[in-house]
Formats: structure tokens, sequence, C-alpha cells
């Protein structure tokens, strides 16, 4: 019943060169998503997990050189190496983004309605008097009270939760098949952030979209997802289905991830668990698991030779050969 | 919005007032002395006593504060007074006047806009490429160059060399291209960095990811995204470079041999006419400040984070 995965990724690896540096902010990963699914990809900042999203659909700064390497398959067709004409096209119109910052995300210069019409008339062939109807019926879509009002407001007449349900209604309004949602809750104040995420949620499922949820929250996932990637330094450390990951996580940082959360039985003033150390730099090559200096776990062997990403059981993959094989066989 | 108005145009009339003082102060403390000169305008030798008379005869014998309450009692009822130089009324020469130069700024004005946009638009379309660099050489050049080197190579250029335009005289479209160029160089060379950072800036926005995420292509994201956000910058520089224009009118003026308001306030500085010369500060200034009104008004129209503010 489910055939072809919407997107498939395989041995993604993204260099970034600027005039004085070079790094690798995604290395070797694989992750797919169906149609009506939801993909979490976590990880701390930096771990490549924006990068791993973005730089194949070329949303990247300019100024900066942009090499990838592996496959990047949306609907079968392969992205690496398509010119960024081609790219432009499957913007807006294939896949939808929502960003972190709605405060940023919008242009403060022009109406809400025309920012949301805009993406009918690009990808829908529409006129600007049936855009703005779309407009309309996506503003009411995502939950915005008034709607006919908002339209003809600015951004900056909007709040923080208003302008994000906003970027989410431009985000569908070209029907895209599939959803990249950057930390779509992060800058948003905490109790706006349940309401966003179930929207979010409700319209997946509505029109049937795939979805990337790109979040720090494990929260987050744990309501949102199907299947979740946990990222370390632009690697896949974990890789399954939400529930089996969440209730069992094997890999030592996904572990140590999941034991940072707050819990309610934790005592009144108790110190927060956290992961000690700092997440290393990505400029200079790991020859091992670059896990290690953190883990522990770790065994001489760990520094040595990179992990491979193996399959555990079910549709669980787990980057760690003490966990999958015993100390004493790594 | 008509409160915000009115509550400037208070305050402009404020600044008239000191302004009048300033320049009533400088004009009179200006070495030389005007019943000399006007002694010698009529042919006759300025022995002592016959400048005595003529400075009786003109009123410069009442004390100081006198003169400026009468100029300033006369001035507040449209009546600047008689030029000492030529004999004439003040209004009379300045409404001759007014046309010429409100004719070179406003050409110029409109010249230096569509320059500066074209250059600041190439140059970010194409980042530190070669049309980049290239308006940024101009700029540079337009910037530094004085006026009155950029008049003469106009002339030169283009009445001498190629004989395309005439060097002077004010009868035709034809007879406005030089000079209306040569006023709008130093505007165009500082508008263009305004337009080209501007831009930039715009284009680094947060928004402008959201506007490339939604397939629009990069002529689209500069016209539709970054432009009206540069609009607010751009009117606000425009006002000062078309305010400063009348100071390079002085220069382009006599240049082209234009019958200007510039023309004529350095004929009145020379003659120490200082009828002329005030009545021509007020209305520079004045200018200044209803371009700065409008100004204001206009980036509220363009900027509704602004408008808000006001409405």
């Amino acid at each position: 019943m489910r055939n072809e995965p919407l997107l498939s990724v395989s041995n993604l690896t993204v260099n970034l060169l600027t005039a004085k540096s070079a790094v690798r902010p995604v290395d070797g990963v694989s992750y797919s998503v169906r149609q009506g699914e939801c993909l979490a990809i976590v990880g701390e900042s930096g771990s490549g997990k924006t990068v791993m999203n973005f730089a194949p659909l070329g949303l990247m700064p300019t100024g900066v050189t942009t090499m990838l390497s592996g496959s990047v398959k949306l609907e079968g067709r392969e992205l690496i190496g398509l010119p960024e004409a081609e790219i432009q096209k499957l913007r807006g119109k294939s896949v939808g983004f929502i960003f972190q910052d709605p405060m940023s995300a919008l242009n403060p210069v022009r109406r809400i309605g025309r920012q949301i019409a805009e993406m009918a008339e690009l990808h829908l062939n529409m006129t600007p008097k049936a855009a703005e109807a779309r407009a309309l019926e996506l503003v009411k879509l995502v939950g915005i009270s008034d709607p006919a009002a908002r339209l003809r407001q600015y951004p900056h007449e909007l709040s923080g939760g208003l302008r994000q349900r906003v970027v989410i209604a431009i985000a569908l309004a070209g029907e895209p098949k599939l959803l990249i949602a950057d930390e779509p809750t992060t800058a948003l104040d905490v109790t706006v952030q349940a309401q966003i995420l179930r929207l979010l949620k409700d319209v997946q499922k509505r029109l049937n979209m795939a979805m990337v949820l790109i979040t720090h929250d494990m929260g987050v996932v744990a309501g949102a997802a199907d299947n979740i990637v946990v990222m370390y330094a632009a690697r896949a450390a974990e890789r399954g289905p939400v529930d089996t990951v969440l209730v069992n996580p094997r890999h030592p940082y996904t572990r140590g991830l999941i034991n940072a959360i707050p819990r309610r039985e934790d005592p009144v003033g108790a110190e927060f668990r956290g992961l000690p150390g700092l997440p290393p730099a990505l400029a200079a090559p790991f020859k091992g698991c670059a896990f290690t200096p953190r883990c522990d776990m770790a065994v001489p062997a760990c520094s040595l030779a990179r992990p491979p990403l193996e399959q555990v059981d079910g549709n669980v993959f787990v980057a760690c050969p003490v966990v999958n094989h015993g100390k004493v066989a790594a | 919005m008509f409160h915000f108005i009115s509550k400037r145009l208070k305050h402009s009339l404020v600044l008239l007032f000191l302004a009048s003082l300033v320049c009533f102060t400088l004009v009179v403390s200006a070495p030389g002395n005007v019943a000399v000169l006007i002694a010698e305008l009529r042919g006759a030798v300025a022995t002592p006593g016959y400048v005595d008379q003529v400075a009786e005869e003109i009123g410069l014998h009442k004390p100081l504060l006198m003169r400026y309450v009468d100029w300033l009692g006369d001035a507040v009822q449209g009546d600047f007074g008689i030029s000492y130089r030529t004999g004439q009324a003040v209004n009379a020469d300045l409404s001759k006047r007014i046309l010429v130069t409100g004719m070179l700024i406003a050409g110029g004005g409109v010249i230096a806009t569509l320059i500066s946009l074209i250059l600041g638009f190439l140059g970010a379309f194409w980042p530190y490429r070669l049309p980049d660099r290239a308006s940024r050489g101009l700029a540079l050049i337009g910037a530094s160059t004085p006026t009155f080197f950029v008049g003469a190579l106009m002339i030169y250029a283009f009445s001498v060399s190629f004989r395309i335009f005439p060097s002077f005289g004010f009868e035709g479209p034809e007879s406005w291209v030089l000079p209306w160029l040569t006023v709008a160089v130093l505007p165009a060379a500082v508008l263009s960095r305004v337009v080209r950072v501007g831009l930039e800036d715009a284009m680094s926005s947060p928004f402008v990811l959201t506007a490339k995420s939604k397939g629009l292509g990069r002529t689209a994201i500069l016209l539709r995204e970054a432009l009206p956000n540069i609009t607010p910058i751009f009117i606000n520089a425009l006002g000062t470079q078309v305010g400063l224009m009348t100071a390079t009118a002085i220069i382009v003026e006599p240049l082209f041999a234009w019958q200007g308001l510039g023309d004529y306030f350095l004929a009145g500085v020379r003659f120490r006419d200082f009828m002329v010369v005030q009545a021509c500060l007020l209305l520079f200034l004045s200018f200044f400040i209803v371009v700065n009104l409008v100004v204001d008004l206009a980036v509220m129209l363009t900027d509704p984070r602004i408008r808000r503010q006001w409405s």
C-alpha cells in the first residue's frame, strides 16, 4: 500500500566552503519520509539538521559554496546535480518551508494577504483575485480569527503565534507534498507552541502531506512524529520509529538526550541533568565516533573507526558498536 | 496625520526665525561696505561724504536691531524689500528665478534617482562582480569630483568635442540636459551606494529566505521583497540630496549662465546685498523644511511600521 518514499535521502554529505573555512555539517546521513508520515530530526544546535534539509533544496545563504554528494530523491527525482532553476520550481510547489522565527520570516512592508496570495499566483497559476480568495481560505485553514481583516494587515500588527500561522499558510499555499518545518515552535511562547504544533500535525494529516520536523525538543517529537533521526555532529546516531526510540533509546547520545528531559517526579529544586561536555567543532574530521569524548560507555576502539549505522531490531538503526555488539566485541 | 503636519510646521517657523537672525548677523558682520559698492555702481567717486549719503539713503545708519526688525516686519508680510544692487524689488527678481532653479533641482533629482536606482540595482544583482565593481567605481569618482569640474567636463565633452548639447542658456530641453546631468552626478553617486548597500542588507534578511522558499527568483525577490524595504531609506537620502542641491545650484547656474536663485544669491553675497542674501537663504531654508516634511510623509506612506505611530 505504501510504496516509494516521497523523500528519500541516502548517504548525503554536505560540504560548505566559505572564503575562509570549510566545514562538513552533514556527513553520510540517510533517511526517508513517506506520504502522510512525519519524520522528526533531532539534534543539538550545529548538528547539521537544518543544513541537511535546506542545502539540497538550494536554501543556503549567498557567499557559501555548497557541495553535495550522495542522493536526495523527491518523488523519485534526484535533486543533487539538478540546476538551481529546476530546484527553484520545486520550492514552494513541491516542498513548503516553515521557519524558526516568525518575527523575521515575513516581509515587514508587504501585506499578509499579498505574501500568501503570491504563492497561489506563482504555483497554481491563479489570477490575483482568485489568489486573494485562496489566501482567505488558507488563513481560515490555519485558524486565524477575523481572516479578512488579517489579510490587509502587516506582519508587525500580528503576534508571534499569528505570524507563525501566516508562515504556515504561505507554506501550504502551493499545495506541497512535503513540508519542512525548521524548529517551528522554538521562537514562540510556551503556551503558543502546543497550538502551533497541533495545527501543523492537523494540516499534515488532513492534507496527507509528508513532514520533516526539525527540532531539539523531545516533547515535540513525542507528540508529532512517526519516525525519528537523532543527529550528532553531522552524523545520524540513531534512527527508527518514535515509539521504539523514545521508550527504548539505545545510542548513548539518545539516552543522554532523553535523560535530560525534566521529569515530574524530580524533586523541586533538583539540578537539571544535562549531557556533560560540548559537541565537537565540525571543521576537523574525526576518525572515530564523534560522541566518544562525552560518552560514558566509550572503549578505546571508539575513537579509531567510524561506527556504522546498523539495524538492530525492527526498524531501529544505531551507530554504536558497543551497544550493538557489547564492549568486548567492539 | 494632520496633527503631525501642523506640529512640524510650527517647529519650522521657529527654525526660520532663528535662521534669519543668524544670517542677518553673518551678513552685517561680513567685511566690506555695501554703500561703497553702490556709490561705485552709480559711477561716482566713493568719497566718504558720498558714501555716507548713500548709507543714509538705504538706511544703514539705523541701529542694527532696528534694521533687523524693519526687515522682519516686511518679510513676514511677504515683502523682501529692494535689492541694493539692482534697485528692483527682491520679490520680482525671486519670482523670475525660482522657476529656473526649480527646473534645475527637479530635473537633477529625477536623473539622480534613475541613475542611482539602475547602478545600485546592477550592483545588488551581481554583488562583487563586474557590474558591482564598475558602479562602485563610478560612485567613488562621482562623489569625489567637485561639481564645477564635472560641469567643465560636461561642457568640454558634450558641447566642445561632440557638439551635442549647448553649453549655456535656458532655451529648450536641449539646453537643460547638461546642467541637469551636472547637478545629478553627486547625488546619483551617493544614492547609488544607498541603493546598493540597502538592497544587499535587505537581501540578507530572514524574510528573503522565506521568499526563496516560496520559489521566487532572484529578480522577483530583489524587486518585490527587497526594494519595498529600502524605499523609506532611499526617500530619506534623496530628501537630503535634493536639499543639498540648492548649494550645488549656486555652482552650476553661473557655469551654464542660468539666471537662477543660486546665481542671484552669489551676486548678492558679492555685493553685500543683505536684502537678497537674506531672502535667498530663507527661501533655501524653507525649501529644506518642505522637502523634509514631504520626505517624512512619503516615508510614512511607504513604511507601514512608521505610519502606525502617527495615525
